[in-house]
């Protein structure tokens, strides 16, 4: 355990990863309770787009993918409430498309050397010194405005009609939450990968969510299984020599069906 | 000074109107109920009147004001028909009466303990302090409507607009309720309006009357809206209705037979 704790990209993977963990573990309770799951699943597809975006223009990848996902889940809200489409018909055609657009590109741009591999299944032992101080700061900023929403994002998710008579402003509170959603989601696209990352939004509030009815308990219980599947996830992946992305939706499924048989045990018993 | 104020005021959906030239005046502290078929645009009137919906066209001034103002205000309370929220919703009954308080508490700011105490105030308002730390998905729909009454009245607003649900609730709690709201109303001075299906239960409890489907077919003393010719205008053929008092002559008829 100590010795994984002297490398310094073990280091950097354990902070960035840990800090993500807490803000994922927040944003996983209201993505649950608001039963948006697929839209954080198809915003994260969508980022691949806006990722191969980065690689053509050379612009950052992980900036172009967070601008791209933004518009994604606008362009969702827009057509989904202004036209006659469902939300879901809505998502399903702007993930597949962006996926198909960074396909393409990726295509032509015949820079296959790209890591690739790594939008896809996550690379949270490669993270750089400039990236784990850039996210961090940018996450624990993302923490504390979420916290500070909180109670607003609460409402909203239990009656939107009860929170405008109350004066909230319904669309600034979404529009900060999607915001940080869609931060979460491309940050996250470094811990876990693209194809993986659904696992870090919607298994923390989903077991927390089995274990308790008390809102502040579940998004305490959420951040801790969060925290405990990706810390553990890249020690195990360390020693073992494991994909981290994958070791650790591994991790978070585990807890999901260990709180199930839990729950489900408490309750025959009662 | 009048508590509310609707003039021409139509609203669509599409081609469909579902209101029609609607005026309505209600004075400051009076009961008034609306009652009308389903469908008949009650619910509909009700979010306008909240500024949840845009009205095509006409008017609401909510004591002078628009409702969006009005709400900025704090002037009304609202208790909706029905919340589609699932049982699991992690929420108890106090958390659901405070979230009544979020827009006064305001932005960046917790609920802290003079919060709590007026949570639990009007836990006690509405005989629900027993059930403060339930789950709110748990509770009984009766219990949740009076759960949702105090979340409606913590803030203290001047109007109390509520929407009955249809199903679920029984009539002996219900006629409590209406008890409830009616001693409510004289103590505070409230305002209320309430949309029912129960036209028969209603009318010992409110003031005035408003019968709708689609337009205001009567506005008036309860008595005088249950006459057979307002109610086959309203549901669009002859109905029988049972008044729960003994001003009811229908019922007595059908003693008597």
């Amino acid at each position: 355990m100590f010795e994984a704790l002297s490398y310094g990209f073990v280091q950097r993977a354990l902070i960035g990863g840990g800090l993500l963990a807490l803000f994922s573990g927040i944003i996983s309770v209201f993505v649950v309770l608001r039963r948006i799951s697929f839209l954080g699943s198809g915003i994260a597809h969508a980022a691949f787009g806006g990722v191969a975006i980065g690689f053509i223009s050379g612009i950052n990848p992980l900036l172009s993918a967070i601008l791209y996902s933004l518009l994604i889940s606008y362009g969702i809200e827009a057509v989904s409430t202004r036209g006659r489409i469902a939300e879901d018909t809505a998502i399903g055609i702007f993930f597949t498309a962006s996926m198909a657009l960074g396909i393409v590109l990726i295509g032509i741009s015949r820079k296959y050397n790209v890591d690739l591999f790594g939008y896809l299944f996550g690379s949270i032992l490669a993270i750089t010194h400039e990236e784990a101080l850039i996210g961090s700061v940018v996450i624990i900023f993302l923490i504390i405005l979420i916290i500070l929403i909180s109670k607003e994002l609460y409402l909203i998710t239990f009656n939107e009609e009860l929170a405008f008579v109350s004066g909230i402003k319904i669309r600034l509170i979404k529009s900060v939450f999607f915001i940080s959603m869609a931060v979460a989601i491309v940050l996250g696209i470094k811990l876990v990968g693209i194809i993986l990352i659904s696992a870090l939004l919607v298994i923390p509030g989903a077991t927390a969510h089995l274990l308790t009815k008390r809102i502040v308990r579940m998004i305490i219980l959420s951040c801790v299984i969060a925290l405990a599947s990706v810390t553990g996830g890249i020690f195990l992946s360390f020693y073992f020599n494991l994909p981290t992305g994958g070791t650790i939706s591994l991790l978070l499924a585990v807890f999901f069906f260990m709180a199930f048989l839990l729950q489900r045990l408490l309750r025959d018993g009662n | 000074m009048n508590a509310i104020e609707i003039e021409g005021l139509s609203y669509s959906i599409g081609n469909k109107e579902v209101l029609k030239d609607i005026n309505l005046t209600l004075q400051e502290g009076r009961f008034l109920g609306i009652v009308g078929p389903n469908g008949g645009g009650k619910t509909t009137l009700l979010k306008i009147i909240l500024g949840i919906l845009k009205p095509s066209t006409g008017t609401v001034r909510i004591k002078g004001d628009s409702p969006i103002n009005a709400i900025k205000k704090g002037l009304m309370g609202y208790l909706p028909q029905a919340l589609r929220i699932d049982l699991n919703f992690p929420a108890t009954s106090i958390n659901v009466v405070l979230t009544g308080l979020y827009g006064e508490i305001g932005y960046m700011r917790f609920p802290s303990r003079p919060h709590y105490e007026m949570a639990m105030e009007a836990l006690r308002t509405m005989g629900m302090e027993e059930l403060a730390f339930e789950i709110f998905g748990n509770l009984s729909a009766g219990q949740q409507q009076r759960v949702l009454a105090a979340r409606a009245l913590v803030g203290h607003p001047e109007i109390l607009i509520l929407d009955e649900p249809s199903t679920g609730i029984d009539v002996v709690g219900q006629e409590d309720f209406y008890h409830l709201l009616k001693r409510l109303q004289k103590r505070l001075n409230l305002t209320i309006i309430m949309v029912s299906h129960d036209i028969g239960a209603l009318t010992g409890y409110v003031d005035e009357m408003a019968c709708l489907n689609r337009t205001l077919h009567y506005h008036g003393s309860p008595v005088h809206a249950l006459t057979e010719d307002v109610l086959s205008r309203l549901y669009g053929r002859k109905v029988d209705i049972m008044l729960h008092s003994d001003a009811c002559e229908k019922c007595a008829r059908l003693k008597r037979e």
